[in-house]
């Protein structure tokens, strides 16, 4: 029972990571684009530096063409860069409204799970120990430093002097340690914590926290900068978990003035937030922000472009389309990292124990039309692996490794199968193979697998079916091997170890090895991945697993995943906010933005 | 008059005993276990939390057990608790109600305006250009379904004129005007259907209504025509627009949904959709059971109204 217990806690950082959410990644997935490897900042020893080869040039914003026909001009300007405003002149006040595409249920860290709608109040309410840097880097937020002992498996963070929350406690490191029993019993964050191997946390001193794992792990930093790391009021909590919900304590930017669940919830100005900007004023810059769920996708650009809202998430790639066609005077903040859309094959059952069916289906994937039928011709990028072409920890061998479309060797390669009187399935030689591929019922994702249904039907091997679940139901039919082809996200920009290192592990110790491969080479890689801290060695051991990816094909990939925050011309700051170093920060990825240092342009 | 009261009670009861024995009934063959759905996507599915939210739940007793024990709480008016927001589920409908009630009597008065006074002007000029003018805009009306309505009165009055907002919904607290301005588009896109329905009921009704003899013996007094329309005419025509009003009122309240999610109106319709979509089935089962309770309910109490206003249906 332990044994169960323990694989089902296991399951969860990647059930977030890997979750096959159409409406986005989830609270894992939150993270920069590009560099994924720890740091800490003013400790020794360091943790693994990456290469800032994700610091591209940056262009300008990409700003809405005036008019039509002008909008080939931002096809291929996938991603906004980051970068600090200095022409416009800050100032203090505004107020602004913010249009969602769902309401956030809760707002309590360690139990309601968070996608990008609701990362937008979790972010502007609670701080997080640890952020990432637009160089990818993880750095002290909360934290003031964060220092490993030698092999990784004790973490000592030091919290920054006199923050409070917004209720007036202190922050101390004997409130973190109060955290951690409520965080283990969360439906979130128990999970995080079990995938982590985070055994006690402990004050050891008035503002120095102790973390020990069960193993070493030299992407800690990473862990902190999630759920886990999300630090709130443990008192207020334990007093009320479910009035928490809707009257929060945290240390963040905003507190929460009035909140009316599915249509507004207010956020006023902390007066008391810890952070000053670069020079010396006390953050945040706005007065008020609303936030609106405004499910409807054409509602919310509409009240965008009618002046209804200020600023608008989108997660679709038709939507961005919309907004990229509209003209007007708009900011348009893109985002496209290394989360990826695509599935899996279960390679427990036949056909897809065999690699000749695993790659023919693979080879028949034609990732531009299933762009296209999604509407993200010249938004979305084909993907070859868990990172984007702007990440650190991306491989060109991987990438020219992935198949392209080729329907032809795909049929060759099914027809060896079929014609193998050894085949797997059982079924008569010449025989097509029958194909249950799996979504769950949202249109876009539908418009995805029929796209890939017409291509593997017209091969005239094989028989598709096609079948849908509530998302609850199709994660847990992956959680509990109840699938075959089944649709899913894959990765994020966080640390590769969050996503790769549990999807490698064997099956039998991992539910969230969904494809049920086993590797051994790519489970000791994965494994020597967290042991230590030099980057290189860390890239290469990770390319190994891409490439192995590439040879076996237990999953396939249909498109990066672009997201938008589409924004009045005045306001400013999203994509340029500063970590307490004076380092750039992430920005805004999955169109979920940091506040604290957005103003409205007088 | 006591004994159509009671024929009309027991027919109301029974109807809802059918109506929350269908609902739970079709919830229950829902495809998927529903603690999946009722656990949070990451939540850590120990085999012993399953079966803690199972016998929580007594979703392992049998299912007229359940039923029972549902249908005994229901009419104590404990309709349960959601799973997602752990809002009591009454309380999510009592606080919601007024929303969709303003939207749908907002609707209907917007319809009534518009309609009676098309309906008069069709069936007085009735095969003139008048009548066929306005007998295309009531077919445009029945045509349109009123959420494509409704975006274009976003893109008309949000996008291009920019004198109303796309969504944003004001309650009434934040003041008369802004609650105003954020209800009218959304009433408007649910009167475009109403207003077809009613005026050409009020046509059909007052052409029959103009060939009585008694309107041609008031034409013969030399009453004016306005007078003849609205004092003789349109009274007993109205009776049967009552009746259609009634229906289509509780009609209304639940086929907000579509409207409410289009303009992001936080009423009973909008908080379904998203039951549904977080397979939050206790909220479900309550918002249907009495969405289909308001209809059954308003209905009765629009055949007692009628009852009791026309002798000759009582006695009938």
């Amino acid at each position: 029972m332990t044994s169960r217990r323990t694989r089902r806690l296991l399951a969860v950082p990647l059930a977030l990571g890997l979750l096959v959410a159409a409406c986005g990644s989830d609270d894992d997935d939150d993270g920069g684009e590009g560099t994924t490897a720890t740091t800490a900042a003013d400790s020794e020893p360091d943790t693994t530096e990456p290469e800032t080869e994700s610091t591209d040039a940056e262009p300008d914003t990409t700003e809405a063409p005036d008019g039509d026909g002008d909008a080939d001009e931002a096809e291929g300007d996938v991603d906004t860069d980051i970068e600090a405003d200095v022409e416009s002149v800050r100032s203090f006040g505004g107020d602004i409204v913010i249009g969602v595409e769902a309401e956030a249920t809760g707002l309590r860290p360690w139990e309601d799970a968070c996608a990008e709608p609701c990362l937008v109040l979790h972010r502007a309410i609670f701080d997080q120990l640890v952020e990432q840097a637009a160089d990818g880097t993880y750095q002290p937020w909360l934290a003031e430093s964060i220092t490993p002992n030698d092999d990784f498996t004790v973490w000592t963070v030091m919290l920054r002097p006199d923050v409070t929350f917004t209720d007036g406690t202190p922050l101390t490191a004997q409130t973190v340690a109060d955290m951690f029993p409520i965080q283990q019993a969360g439906a979130v964050t128990a999970g995080l914590i079990a995938g982590a191997g985070l055994e006690t946390v402990e004050a050891t001193g008035d503002l120095e926290v102790t973390y020990t794992l069960s193993s070493p792990n030299s992407a800690f930093p990473a862990v902190l900068a999630n759920a886990t790391g999300r630090v709130f009021e443990p008192a207020a909590a334990a007093a009320d978990p479910d009035g928490f919900s809707t009257n929060p304590v945290g240390t963040g930017p905003f507190v929460v003035d009035s909140r009316d669940l599915d249509n507004e919830t207010v956020l006023v100005r902390n007066d008391n937030y810890w952070l000053v900007d670069s020079e010396g004023q006390q953050l945040p810059y706005l007065d008020s922000v609303s936030v609106r769920p405004i499910p409807d996708e054409g509602t919310r650009l509409d009240a965008q472009l009618s002046g209804t809202i200020d600023v608008m998430q989108t997660l679709r790639q038709g939507t961005i389309r919309d907004a990229r066609d509209a003209g007007g005077d708009f900011t348009l903040l893109e985002f496209q990292g290394s989360n990826t859309g695509g599935g899996m094959f279960n390679t427990a059952l036949p056909p897809y124990d065999d690699v000749r069916v695993r790659r023919g289906l693979i080879l028949m994937n034609n990732q531009e039309a299933v762009i296209e039928a999604l509407g993200g011709t010249g938004i979305s990028q084909q993907t070859t692996q868990w990172f984007s072409a702007d990440s650190p920890w991306y491989s060109q061998a991987v990438a020219d490794a992935w198949p392209d479309f080729d329907f032809d060797a795909g049929v060759a390669s099914i027809t060896e199968y079929i014609n193998d009187p050894a085949r797997s399935d059982g079924k008569a030689p010449g025989e097509p193979i029958d194909v249950e591929l799996s979504c769950p019922p949202d249109p876009t994702l539908i418009a995805a697998m029929q796209v890939i249904e017409q291509v593997w039907s017209g091969s005239g091997v094989v028989n598709v079916n096609l079948t849908q679940f509530d998302q609850a139901t199709h994660i847990n039919n992956a959680l509990t091997d109840i699938h075959q082809a089944h649709c899913w996200r894959w990765s994020s920009d966080q640390d590769p170890s969050i996503s790769i290192n549990p999807f490698v592990a064997p099956p039998e110790a991992s539910p969230v090895n969904f494809p049920n491969y086993y590797n051994q080479e790519w489970f000791d890689a994965a494994q020597a991945a967290i042991q230590t801290d030099d980057f290189d060695e860390r890239k290469a051991l990770y390319e190994s697993i891409m490439l192995g990816l590439a040879e076996e094909f237990p999953i396939w990939y249909s498109g990066g995943t672009a997201t938008l925050l589409m924004t009045d011309p005045e306001i400013k700051g999203i994509n340029g906010w500063l970590l307490p170093s004076g380092d750039l920060g992430v920005g805004f990825p999955g169109a979920a933005p940091r506040l604290q240092e957005t103003w409205v342009e007088q | 008059m006591v004994r159509v009261i009671a024929t009309r009670v027991v027919r109301l009861v029974a109807t809802l005993l059918a109506v929350t024995f269908l609902t739970f009934t079709m919830l229950e063959f829902l495809p998927g276990d529903p603690v999946n759905a009722i656990l949070p996507p990451n939540a850590v599915r120990t085999p012993e939390l399953i079966a803690q939210v199972r016998a929580d739940l007594n979703l392992d007793d049998p299912f007229f057990q359940r039923y029972f024990a549902w249908l005994g709480d229901a009419l104590t008016g404990d309709l349960g608790q959601s799973y997602v927001t752990d809002q009591e589920v009454s309380e999510i409908i009592t606080s919601r109600l007024p929303i969709t009630l303003q939207l749908a009597v907002m609707g209907i008065l917007l319809a009534l305006i518009l309609a009676v006074p098309i309906g008069i002007l069709g069936a007085y000029k009735q095969g003139k250009w008048q009548d066929t003018v306005t007998s295309a805009g009531v077919q445009v009306g029945l045509s349109v379904p009123n959420f494509i309505f409704g975006i274009f009165l976003i893109w008309l009055f949000a996008v291009n004129l920019q004198w109303l907002p796309a969504s944003n919904w004001n309650r009434l607290s934040d003041g008369l005007v802004d609650n105003l301005k954020t209800a009218i588009l959304p009433a408007s896109a649910l009167a475009l259907t109403q207003m077809a329905i009613f005026s050409r009921l009020v046509r059909a009704d007052m052409i029959g209504t103009l060939q009585e003899n008694y309107i041609l013996s008031a034409r013969a007094k030399g009453l004016s025509n306005r007078f003849i329309l609205f004092r003789h005419a349109l009274r007993p025509s109205s009776l049967s627009l009552m009746t259609i009003v009634g229906i289509n009122f509780g009609a209304l309240l639940g086929g907000t949904v579509i409207i409410e999610t289009l303009f992001a109106v936080p009423g009973i319709g909008f908080r379904l959709i998203n039951a549904i979509n977080q397979r939050d089935i206790l909220v479900i089962q309550g918002i249907t059971v009495f969405i289909a309770a308001s209809y059954v309910l308003i209905n009765t109490l629009v055949d007692l109204l009628y009852s009791a206003l026309d002798p000759r249906i009582r006695r009938s």
